[in-house]
């Protein structure tokens, strides 16, 4: 499965737009907890304990979004796009990964 | 004739009255000293501890001397609690009268008297404690006597089972409606014509879920945040079919919060509508 986010294959040629493609996850507000749990971890500003928390969440997401296009029976998924979305309010802080494209055959 | 106890005592217990008064008033003076010329750092004047240290060492070298042993630096606990007093409530234009200050007065309090407070706190804190569960276990005798045979409670699976959504098959029925998503900005094999601008939003509200398991919540959510895209998606077909076209460039997908409370979940769905040939 070919991912890209432009819009077109290079030196491939669409054959089929199978539809679009989505997949999300959330990351609970324990992971905040976790976070605290592990303040030792930052390092020059970065935590990677909780880079590492969001990049499973948006790996989750990226295999929700291709096991779609898989049984849509494309090939490559184009245009791809990818946000986070912190939705807080009652729910406390709460991350949502979301991951977006099109759904392509190519030949 | 020996002198009796009585004597004895009362004449040792003037003697550190003496000398307890002696240091105090030596303390009263160095305190005075201090807060005449100022003796300052940033604004925290110094007689705040060299007041209370001179009491009690005046009050020691003269008990010393005269009763052959300490009096025990009374003075200077008479000193430190004065000064406390005179600066930081008396003399404090900045003090009002809120939780801060009582909380002020009782950290005072608690240092000046440690063992006192320390026992008053576990004593109420006790009591409260007690008192707590008096009154959980009370009602909970009372519920479970009123509704015993005659309610039937739900289970904690039942209560918090998250919904069952077939995302694929929602997937499906949107990719069936003869209608091309593209999130790119462009269609470079295809003709098209542009239409112009359209949008669609979907509200989800938050149910007040009473749910203790955090993950069943935030499943329970996903789900909903799911439904409302495909719902949402499903509307900007409709929209863009009304208005000739057949497809949507550059689809963008925003999730964002709104409504009063800020926990309601608003997607929005945006993009070029276009019709291709």
């Amino acid at each position: 499965m070919i991912i890209t986010s432009s819009n077109t294959l290079e030196n491939k040629e669409i054959i089929e737009y199978k539809g679009l493609v989505t997949g999300e996850s959330l990351i609970g507000a324990n992971i905040y907890k976790d976070l605290f749990s592990g303040v030792r971890d930052v390092v020059g500003g970065r935590t990677s304990r909780y880079e590492e928390e969001l990049e499973k969440a948006r790996d989750i997401a990226f295999e929700s979004m291709k096991e779609k296009a898989e049984s849509l029976g494309a090939n490559a998924i184009i245009g791809l796009k990818i946000s986070y979305d912190n939705l807080g309010g009652t729910m406390g802080n709460t991350i949502l990964v979301t991951a977006y494209g099109t759904a392509i055959k190519f030949e | 004739m020996k002198p009796r106890k009585e004597n004895i005592d009362l004449k040792h217990s003037s003697k550190a009255v003496f000398c307890i008064s002696v240091g105090t008033a030596v303390g009263l003076v160095v305190y005075g000293i201090f807060l005449f010329f100022k003796i300052a750092i940033f604004g925290w004047n110094l007689g705040l501890i060299f007041a209370p240290l001179s009491a009690g060492y005046v009050e020691t070298v003269i008990s010393r001397r005269i009763l052959g042993k300490s009096s025990g630096a009374i003075s200077a606990f008479i000193l430190f609690i004065y000064t406390t007093f005179y600066s930081f409530i008396l003399k404090n234009p900045t003090l009002g009268i809120n939780l801060i200050t009582a909380g002020s007065i009782l950290v005072i309090l608690q240092s000046a008297f440690p063992t006192l407070v320390n026992y008053l706190i576990m004593v109420i804190l006790g009591a409260i404690a007690s008192n707590i569960k008096w009154t959980i276990g009370n009602a909970r005798k009372r519920i479970n006597t009123a509704v015993k045979d005659n309610v039937k409670w739900e289970t904690a699976d039942e209560e918090v089972a998250p919904p069952y959504f077939d995302e694929a098959e929602s997937n499906r029925k949107l990719n069936s409606q003869g209608f091309y998503f593209i999130t790119s900005t462009d269609m470079h094999d295809r003709p098209y014509k542009n239409i112009g601008i359209c949008q669609s939003q979907v509200i989800i509200e938050n149910e007040d879920d009473i749910s203790v398991k955090r993950e069943i919540v935030e499943e329970k959510r996903l789900v909903g945040i799911k439904k409302g895209k495909d719902e949402c998606l499903l509307k900007l077909i409709n929209i863009i079919k009304e208005n000739g076209g057949n497809g949507i460039l550059d689809l963008e997908i925003e999730y964002g919060l709104i409504g009063m409370k800020g926990d309601n979940i608003h997607i929005i769905a945006t993009g070029m509508a276009i019709n291709i040939k």
